[in-house]
């Protein structure tokens, strides 16, 4: 429950992820712990590292937003007067990659504000180790639950 | 202080007197009722000698499994056939809303699993309320509700009127010293009234502490006869003074 209040304080569904790949060295390596928010009314600027998922990818990708454009949408034949946050479109283009990531998109030109999972407001180096050893040896979490199963059960109130 | 040691095997309690055999010395004019009822609940409040039992072991070096091993033993002594039966209110309460807040947890958990998370926000929101309310809730009732209470429980004798019996008990430690043990205060509150609640027959309070070296040896063995004994005992006191 304190995850779930956590991630609906942040407005984020994962509010902390792990980093999977090097594709954001020297600012981040694998292993590392990351902590999001996703402010809905804050327009994203360029330098910002994102956290996305692309429609049909199972795995959040964390890479740096490179360009960002305002979608014009001409609903009702007005035109918004200032940009709106929830009409931006990104590229993103990880640190440590050659290119920008539009062969990661799936088909997409730009990815949209709802693919966006969070902005990364902090890190902590290393802690994320212990995931990716329980993502990678699942007896290592059965045995974990276990363990906090018995402690709950011997412990009195 | 180190705990005393005790040698093995139960040391012999008193034979409990029979209640047709009052020898107690005749009293001045009280009710007959009280007199009769005083002796019988006197051979009720002494531990049954020799009776089989499990050995309760608790680590002695730490005063929360000490009171907890006191707190039960005190439990199993009033809870028997004849003397109290024990009430459930406040455990009942505090199931309830863990319960309660298991459930909605899990609901939530469930709920936010399956459903996109724009979709699912308005009703993870409620989840996260209700389960923080719960959880409140519960912590409130136990500090100020039920606080140092461990054992409520209610007695109905039939005389000329049903008499109804009403015992609660606290139990608290007190810290060690460098000069004293820690010590396990008994408190407790009686009331004994007719008709339904609405005469009050009688009130007593009474409180008493011991330390838990008189207790447990050096094993962390509970001495269960010595400890029911005293129970027995203040018990015994309580519920005789200040009848009407």
């Amino acid at each position: 429950m304190i995850w779930k209040g956590l991630g609906l304080i942040t407005n984020t569904e994962s509010p902390i992820v792990v980093v999977l790949s090097g594709s954001m060295e020297p600012a981040f390596y694998r292993g590392d712990l990351l902590f999001l928010t996703n402010p809905s009314n804050q327009r994203y600027q360029t330098g910002d590292i994102t956290v996305y998922k692309v429609p049909g990818a199972d795995i959040p990708i964390v890479h740096r937003v490179l360009e960002t454009h305002d979608l014009v949408s001409d609903k009702r034949g007005v035109v918004a007067a200032a940009p709106l946050a929830q009409q931006q479109l990104l590229l993103t283009k990880g640190d440590n990659n050659h290119i920008d990531d539009i062969e990661l998109y799936q088909g997409l030109e730009w990815l949209e504000r709802k693919h966006i999972v969070g902005k990364v407001r902090g890190f902590l180096p290393y802690v994320g180790y212990v995931t990716i050893a329980m993502n990678d040896f699942p007896q290592l979490k059965y045995a974990l639950l276990g363990g906090l199963g018995l402690l709950a059960l011997i412990q009195r109130e | 202080m180190a705990p005393r040691s005790r040698k093995s095997g139960p040391s012999p309690s008193p034979a409990p007197p029979t209640s047709d055999t009052d020898a107690a010395p005749p009293l001045s004019p009280k009710d007959d009722s009280s007199v009769a009822h005083r002796s019988s609940i006197d051979a009720l409040l002494v531990p049954v000698a020799g009776e089989e039992r499990e050995e309760v072991k608790v680590n002695n070096a730490s005063v929360a499994d000490m009171k907890h091993a006191c707190d039960d033993a005190l439990k199993r002594f009033l809870s028997r056939p004849d003397l109290f039966k024990q009430i459930h209110t406040h455990t009942d309460v505090r199931l309830a809303l863990g319960w309660l807040s298991v459930l909605i947890a899990g609901g939530t958990g469930l709920y936010g699993w399956r459903v996109p998370f724009e979709q699912s926000k308005p009703a993870v929101w409620a989840g996260v309320i209700l389960y923080v309310i719960l959880t409140i809730t519960q912590t409130l009732y136990a500090y100020f509700i039920e606080g140092d209470t461990v054992f409520v429980g209610r007695r109905k004798t039939f005389d000329k009127r049903i008499v109804t019996e009403r015992i609660t008990i606290t139990a608290k430690t007190t810290p060690s010293t460098p000069s004293s043990p820690p010590g396990y205060a008994l408190g407790l509150a009686y009331v004994r009234s007719a008709s339904g609640g609405k005469t009050l027959l009688g009130k007593g309070r009474a409180s008493e502490e011991r330390k838990f070296t008189e207790f447990f040896d050096e094993r962390g063995v509970l001495d269960q006869e010595r400890f029911e004994r005293w129970v027995g005992q203040v018990v015994g006191r309580v519920m005789d003074g200040k009848a009407e």
